[in-house]
């Protein structure tokens, strides 16, 4: 299967396109870069082709492309691609505003190709693990869920509001969201957050702390902050604390490492599963099989929408309704 | 030399007792509890004597200062008796159910004359001592999202008096307090608070809550306490603008016993972090230091007020769903 790439400008590229290197029978034909210098850079070491134009990308045969540009580009990358009938893999969030992937889910519809929203941690295989308990039952009702997904400030386009559609609450919220949708079945009816600038020069939120409540009477809160330094260990985390009425489970997705210490200071060495390529596989063997995608541009968009109510409710300091 | 009376030989009754039999500096002269056989335990251990009644007591020897050890909606009667009769007190948290009780207490206490301290005792936990010390040297920088946690199971006491919530104020009011008061100390005042708990759906010996603070500062901070989990456990984690500070008891043990069970193959490992003396014996030995030097504490009743503001504050949000905003909560009701 021959696959294109859109854009570098998300590092996630770098993880999609070495899963896409390491699956039997797939193929990088080409990487498309509006900046040159990152196009051919990543093309030489994946050893591919260099698109300027992502058109002259998309007119190859390609069935599928995988798209991490800026937030603010994925509607403008997603109706192309679209329209020329390939499979798509998207970057999170689906978009930097609720109007847009709602759109972005219209053309693909529309065009009859899969749309499936990038968000790995599905496949972290502890994730996989806890889901597998909870379905077990053993934890009895679930009642309420204390999240963090914390990062570092990745600087660059992720700090230009026009660009990311906002900080680190767009960027952190939606993996976790996500996860306690699939974990639960249940759906966010209300969101208050606390968001703060307060840690990056950046004029741009870096501190979050939202406080959700479920259709399903449970309530969860998730720390979505850029609070990690480069000198803590490693460079962010995906924590879930789920109580149930008959027992409680503690998930670390990246819990698996080693501890290494050196000149260059203290260090986590991960060594768990690969969970962007567990994405990838699931996204290929979809195109293969002309099956609906695990995770779909609804999810991507439900989990975008409690991003934007963060937002509003910062805003006014009041708890907000999610649509 | 001060002498000491208990009242309440309960959990708290014991490691207040243990801290002034410890003291060169305080006569432990005796325990006082309805239930006489639970103070006649204690006082035959610590070689003092037991009292059914307060009013026994006060009678026979001369009394310095009172420990109110009895669960939360005895303290007032007790703190009102005890500055009846000029004595310092130093009352177990929360200091009331109510605001307006508290505020009554802290009054009748001036007015007597007699000083009022409270147990606010995470300001003696040298863990948290020394992370407020790293932030006020400015290690960690500007202080930006401060997250902590306190709880385990759900505590067992006398007559179960913790699982009625109109006794305790759940772990809101009876537990989370410590960090209210332990984040005021550090980050100022709160601005608003948001909270969430099980308490109101789920009706089981059981209680998981989740609170967002926002101080004035821009510090925002959440605070999980927990009835909901085995083995008791306090975490905290303070990122700054340059730094970020990070403590969980769980995994400090620097002595930890594995022992083969006599009964089941399973081994039981009891984890310790032993100090020469512990923060309650720190607590009460700073409070027995500012009854004699007339200093200041390092917490005041008025903290203790403070922090109960902010405990009711999170009690009216989980109620009403909606955000509390502090200086709306002048002398609100308390629990109901
Ligand atoms: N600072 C801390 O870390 C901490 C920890 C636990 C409890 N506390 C507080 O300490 C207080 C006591 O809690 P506890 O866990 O020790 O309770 P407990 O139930 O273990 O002990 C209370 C004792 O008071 C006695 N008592 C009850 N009513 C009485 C009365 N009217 N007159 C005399 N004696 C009476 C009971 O018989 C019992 O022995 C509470 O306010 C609690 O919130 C503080």
């Amino acid at each position: 299967m021959k696959v294109g790439i859109i854009s570098f400008a998300h590092g996630h590229a770098y993880s999609y396109a070495n899963a896409l290197t390491e699956l039997d029978g797939v193929e990088i034909l080409g990487i498309a870069d509006e900046n040159e210098e990152r196009g051919r850079k990543a093309a030489a070491e994946f050893n591919t082709e260099y698109y300027a134009d992502y058109e002259d990308l998309l007119n190859q045969p390609i069935e599928a492309v995988v798209i991490t540009s800026e937030n603010s580009k994925h509607y403008e990358h997603v109706v192309a691609a679209a329209k020329k009938g390939k499979h798509i893999l998207c970057e999170k969030p689906l978009a930097h505003t609720a109007e847009a992937a709602q759109a972005i889910i219209d053309i693909c519809k529309e065009h009859n190709v899969i749309l499936q929203t990038a968000f790995p941690v599905r496949f972290s295989t502890p994730v996989v693990e806890a889901k597998r308990i909870i379905d077990s039952g053993d934890l009895g009702n679930i009642v309420a869920i204390k999240a963090t997904n914390r990062g570092t400030n990745p600087g660059g386009w992720f700090v230009d509001r026009e660009k990311s559609g906002g900080g680190a609450v767009i960027d952190h919220t939606v993996h976790v969201v996500d996860i306690i949708r699939w974990y639960t079945g249940a759906e966010v009816k209300e969101v208050y957050a606390e968001i703060g600038n307060l840690i990056s020069d950046y004029d741009i939120d870096d501190c979050g702390q939202l406080t959700m409540e479920f259709d399903n009477n449970m309530f969860a809160t998730l720390d979505c902050s850029w609070s990690r330094n480069d000198a803590y260990p490693t460079w962010g985390d995906v924590m879930l604390e789920i109580v149930g009425t008959r027992g409680t489970l503690s998930v670390d997705a990246f819990g698996q490492k080693t501890n290494l210490y050196n000149r260059d200071g203290a260090h986590w060495d991960f060594w768990g599963d690969d969970m962007d390529r567990g994405l990838v596989e699931d996204f290929i063997s979809s195109v293969r099989e002309g099956k609906n995608p695990s995770i779909t541009g609804e999810d991507g968009l439900k989990a975008l929408s409690v991003a934007i109510a963060a937002y509003e409710s910062s805003k006014k300091q009041v708890p907000v309704q999610v649509n | 030399m001060l002498n000491a009376l208990i009242i309440g030989a309960g959990t708290m009754g014991g490691t207040h007792a243990e801290a002034y039999a410890k003291m060169e500096n305080v006569k432990l002269a005796g325990i006082v509890d309805i239930n006489l056989a639970k103070a006649q335990g204690l006082a035959d251990r610590l070689n003092t004597k037991a009292f059914q009644t307060y009013e026994e007591a006060v009678e026979l020897d001369e009394i310095d200062v009172v420990s109110i050890c009895v669960p939360t909606p005895f303290h007032k009667q007790y703190v009102m008796k005890v500055a009846d009769d000029k004595k310092h007190v130093i009352c177990e948290k929360p200091l009331a159910i109510s605001l307006s009780d508290a505020r009554e207490m802290i009054n009748y206490c001036n007015d007597k004359g007699v000083k009022l301290f409270v147990g606010h005792v995470v300001r003696f936990f040298p863990e948290y001592v020394k992370a407020k010390k790293l932030v006020d040297e400015g290690k960690v920088g500007k202080p930006a999202v401060v997250r902590t946690t306190r709880g385990g199971g759900f505590p067992i006491a006398s007559n179960d008096w913790y699982s009625d919530f109109a006794s305790s104020g759940g772990l809101v009011l009876d537990m989370i307090i410590h960090d209210f008061d332990y984040l005021r100390w550090c980050f100022g005042e709160v601005k608003r608070v948001y909270a969430k708990s099980t308490r109101t759906r789920v009706f089981e010996k059981f209680e998981y809550a989740l609170v967002t603070l926002r101080f004035e500062s821009g510090v925002i901070a959440h605070v999980e306490g927990t009835w909901a989990h085995q083995g008791f456990s306090t975490k905290f984690e303070i990122a700054g603008k340059e730094g970020i500070i990070e403590y969980d008891s769980s995994k400090v043990t620097p002595v930890v016993a594995s022992r083969k069970e006599t009964a089941s193959s399973e081994g039981v490992a009891v984890p310790e972090s032993p100090m020469k003396d512990n923060p309650y014996f720190a607590e009460l030995e700073h409070f027995i230091h500012c009854i004699q030097t007339d200093a200041e504490p390092v917490v005041t009743a008025e903290d203790a007020y403070k922090a109960m503001e902010i405990s009711l504050a999170a009690l009216e949000s989980i109620e009403t769903g909606k955000v509390v905003v502090l200086e709306d909560t002048q002398e609100k009701v308390g629990v109901q």
